[in-house]
């Protein structure tokens, strides 16, 4: 336990001291400012089209300034975003080792490669949640200076409660990049298949077969204000794929060459 | 005899690159062994099987009398090592990347990253990030997070590269220290022997992967080729009255008589007497001991210069 602690310690100050949590915030906060503009303008539609915000073509149909709707959004845009911020974290946390060289000093030491493995996802998990309330707390901010209606208890428990599963299953979802950015050595390849994998959820949820897909189900999950028509067998599809990603990073930490 | 490193029949092959092959050493307690050879010769790859990043294609390691298995948490406690170019984490100051290494050795002392912080004269840097060190002050902290935990042995893999010339002398005598005073082994991997010959006390000489040689430091003194070089006016004639009193004489592309005979090195002032007496008096004569790197590139088959008729 003390050697975790102090794997954990040392995740912390190198990711505290880097640029990337101020980086990964930014680009965050780029979420909740979209929303807030098009919460704004269905909320003003006259006013943002005498000023210049949208033109006249502008097609506000589907969208309305209330909790609900800004939340489900929220959440949508957390399945959808968060499988790329989440996984340029976990590409970063890992990937770095191998980019600027210093992986071999976490290799003959007595502490278990295990314990450094488990830390730097501990620090994955922990750096994803920050991010999802920060970016939760914004959003509600915002919601609240544009003055969104149907703000009932009720709505605020279950959208807090559907972001932060949606977080979860997220962070799960992206524990496999990590085993990328070790089997890349670096940054490229978990963000490629960041990107793949987003393409595909996209093709994948139109032809239907989306609860199959674990990095589709975040995204499915949110609809219908939380759960969407997903089954059991999707959760633990997002479960193996997190578990895949830990082991399959143990194992090769373990037993594959370390050149680097 | 206790053994803190031994191999037998180590090898590690890439595809159809074999990049060390045969490889068995014995390193004994206490003892500073150079491991020397070209770049790509194999010394990093040994220290890496040797320190478990590496799983050897054939044979085995054994490292304080631990098997070395890959991802195992023995015996590196008591192990410290600096591998090719020392990394440390860029935004961390040097105080900081000590602390992480020391962090990852547990049961070292908080202040063991002052003291060694001290000792390898990173004082002034302590606070500076490590991505703004220079190469001297980034091998130094290299060398301080190899030796922060007190280890019984050390790898170090070319660990003068990029000091100054007090830089060495300082670690070179930091590393007598470390071994005269604290029994600790090293294991010390380089190219460059005029260097390793004053540090170490045994030289294994590895090319291709195959280890050449393996040699006492007075040994080496004695593997050196030496050779008496002479200059006269009449070459010929210096040469045919050399060979008619027993001396031969290799002519060489310079205008240099070479003798290689043990009689002419021991004796060069008979020589002078004898070329004056038959009217042939030397202009030059001079012997000449091989140097260390002309004696190494003459072992790994990459002759230095010399220059045979």
């Amino acid at each position: 336990m003390h050697d975790l602690t102090n794997a954990v310690w040392i995740e912390l100050r190198k990711a505290t001291r880097s640029r990337m949590p101020l980086f990964t915030a930014l680009g965050f906060l780029v979420l909740p400012c979209g929303l807030a503009f098009f919460m704004f303008i269905y909320k003003y539609p006259t006013f943002a089209r005498n000023i210049g915000l949208i033109s006249a073509k502008a097609n506000l149909v589907g969208g309305a300034a209330t909790w609900p709707y800004y939340l489900g959004v929220l959440g949508q845009a957390i399945a959808i975003g968060g499988i790329a911020v989440f996984s340029l974290v976990e590409s970063w946390v890992f990937g770095r080792e191998f980019v600027d060289g210093t992986l071999k000093d976490l290799l003959a030491v007595p502490v278990a490669r295990a314990n450094i493995l488990l830390a730097k996802f501990l620090v994955v998990a922990l750096w994803s949640l920050l991010l999802t309330v920060m970016l939760f707390l914004v959003s509600l901010l915002f919601g609240a200076v544009i003055g969104l209606s149907q703000g009932t208890a009720e709505v605020f428990w279950q959208g807090t409660a559907t972001l932060a599963v949606v977080a979860c299953l997220t962070i799960v979802n992206v524990f496999p990049f990590a085993f990328f950015a070790s089997l890349g050595r670096g940054y490229l390849l978990p963000m490629g298949v960041t990107l793949l994998v987003i393409v595909i959820a996209n093709f994948i949820v139109v032809a239907g077969w989306g609860n199959y897909f674990p990095w589709a189900v975040p995204a499915l999950y949110t609809q219908a204000g939380g759960k969407g028509n997903l089954e059991a067998a999707s959760y633990l599809l997002v479960l193996f794929t997190g578990l895949a990603g830990l082991t399959g990073t143990y194992f090769w930490w373990r037993f594959a060459d370390q050149n680097r | 005899m206790n053994l803190p490193i031994e191999t037998v029949d180590l090898g590690k092959r890439y595809g159809k690159v074999i990049a060390v092959k045969h490889l068995s050493l014995r390193v004994a307690e206490g003892e500073i062994y150079a491991f020397l050879g070209l770049n790509g010769a194999g010394k990093t790859t040994t220290i890496r099987m040797l320190l478990g990043m590496i799983k050897p294609t054939w044979g085995s390691a054994q490292v304080l009398n631990t098997r070395i298995r890959p991802g195992s948490r023995e015996p590196w406690a008591s192990v410290g090592y600096l591998v090719e170019t020392p990394h440390s984490y860029p935004e961390l100051t040097v105080f900081e990347n000590l602390e992480v290494a020391r962090r990852l050795h547990p049961g070292t002392a908080p202040e063991a990253v002052g003291r060694i912080i001290e000792r390898m004269g990173l004082s002034a840097y302590a606070d500076r990030r490590a991505g703004t060190l220079s190469l001297g002050n980034a091998q130094r902290l290299g060398l301080a997070k190899a030796l922060l935990h007190t280890p019984r042995l050390l790898f170090l893999d070319e660990p003068a590269n990029g000091l100054d010339p007090a830089g060495i002398v300082e670690i070179r005598e930091l590393l007598l220290e470390l071994t005269r005073e604290q029994g600790v082994t090293v294991f010390l991997a380089s190219h460059i022997l005029a260097e390793v010959s004053r540090l170490a006390q045994r030289i294994g000489i590895i090319h291709q992967g195959h280890l050449l040689q393996e040699m006492d430091v007075d040994e080496l003194e004695r593997n050196r080729r030496r050779r008496l070089l002479l200059r006269a006016r009449d070459l010929e004639a210096a040469r045919l009255a050399l060979a008619t009193a027993g001396y031969p004489a290799e002519m060489l592309r310079d205008g240099t008589l070479e003798l290689t005979d043990l009689r002419s090195l021991e004796h060069p002032d008979d020589i002078a007497s004898l070329l004056v007496q038959v009217g042939v008096p030397p202009m030059q004569v001079l012997v000449e001991e091989e140097d260390l790197e002309q004696y190494f590139l003459r072992l790994v088959g990459m002759n230095g210069g010399q220059n045979h008729a």
